[in-house]
């Protein structure tokens, strides 16, 4: 599967998705966006969040914990924003960023799905 | 955003993207492979290239690299090779190969890159995995400069040898931060680093200008100007004499026949 397929599956299979990135975060770039449109600007996004992503990484260090992310909530009043670090052996620096209608979001199941799409895009 | 910030990158490619061309947009510090005005492939001598993120930075072997452009390199399909013979999943080749593009072309669309010159029909034999407009092209690469410099704006630092400080009681860094400062032995450049880690050159600026905003790297003083005695030179070097026409277009048509 590729970049553009994974995204267009997480914002159509994962219930109230309003957008999706996968995001470089060595560099704060989108490498592809779906969704997002006026309400929720991705290219903005993918690059603020490279510093939320970065900012959880130096405070383990600091904390001196030895364990990996596997993914960051952050919840809002109406929306739920999840980022998910890849760890394929050659994607160390990647994050799938959704973007969730808190309404009509199921949490639980979207990161099981966005969990299952990682594994799909073969990295 | 000044108006410097929204002019066009490269006044050329916009126009090479506009009426859809398909060729090679070479520059001084970089070339730009275009397929119906879409970006598909970029490259520059400042960057570490698709083989080394693939292989220092990921995962491949560089045997396996080697293989696929003997066997595919003839025929320009070196990228499904590496994908169809189980060397490298699609996924993986799709991101390092986006990452090199805008990586290559942030080098090649820098200002000073000297002139432009298109070889229309011109392909790389890397083959087709995806394209970019241009016009992202120009965009992220304009967000990058401006991104560097709202860091730190201490462009002496891309090209200087990093030389690590020791860190602040508490100070931490984060494990890529750390791999990079391992390799910086006060010779190596950004550039130099980025070929070590097998990371895109641009990555390694913008840790280098962390790093020394955070004051974990020395931030190099700007080069002190020689100053020199005002002499006056005589008029016959400092008039200006109108070029040699027939000797640039002689030198034109040789360089011409030469390649």
């Amino acid at each position: 599967m590729n970049v553009e397929t994974a995204l267009k599956e997480a914002t159509t299979v994962i219930d109230g998705a309003i957008g999706a990135a996968l995001v470089d975060y060595g560099s704060g770039m989108a490498l592809g966006t779906v969704g997002g449109g006026k309400e929720l600007d991705l290219g903005v996004a993918a690059a603020g969040n490279t510093d939320v992503v970065r900012a959880k990484v130096r405070t383990m260090e600091m904390l001196g914990l030895k364990d990996e992310i596997e993914d960051i909530l952050i919840t809002l009043g109406g929306q739920y924003h999840l980022i998910r670090l890849l760890k394929g052996r050659g994607a160390s620096g990647f994050f799938l960023y959704l973007a969730l209608d808190r309404g009509r979001a199921n949490l639980a199941m979207a990161r099981h799905q966005l969990k299952r799409i990682e594994n799909e895009l073969e990295i | 955003m000044t108006a410097l910030a929204t002019a066009a990158v490269s006044p050329l490619l916009t126009r090479l993207a506009a009426e859809r061309a398909t060729g090679a947009l070479l520059r001084d510090r970089g070339t730009l492979f275009l397929e119906d005005g879409r970006i598909v492939h970029a490259e520059s001598p400042a960057t570490p290239g698709l083989d080394v993120l693939l292989t220092t930075g990921g995962g491949l072997a560089p045997e396996r690299w080697r293989e696929a452009v003997d066997r595919a390199g003839a025929r320009r399909q070196v990228a499904r090779f590496l994908v169809d013979s189980g060397g490298l999943a699609g996924g993986e080749l799709e991101i390092c190969h986006l990452a090199a593009i805008f990586d290559a072309a942030f080098f090649a669309l820098s200002p000073g890159s000297g002139p432009s010159r298109f070889r229309r029909g011109a392909t790389h034999w890397i083959g087709s995995v995806r394209s970019v407009p241009a016009a992202a092209v120009e965009r992220e690469t304009r967000r990058r400069r401006e991104l560097l410099d709202a860091v730190w704006p201490y462009p002496q630092l891309d090209t200087s040898p990093v030389v690590p400080r020791a860190a602040a009681p508490g100070q931490t860094v984060t494990a890529r931060q750390r791999a990079l400062l391992a390799h910086a032995d006060g010779l190596r450049t950004p550039a130099d680093l980025a070929w070590v880690l097998g990371r895109p050159a641009f990555h390694t600026l913008l840790d280098v200008r962390r790093l020394a905003a955070a004051g974990l790297v020395e931030t190099p003083l700007a080069p002190v100007r020689a100053v020199r005695a005002a002499t006056t030179l005589p008029d016959w070097m400092t008039d200006t004499q109108s070029p040699d026409v027939a000797l640039l277009r002689r030198l034109r048509d040789a360089l011409e026949a030469s390649l």
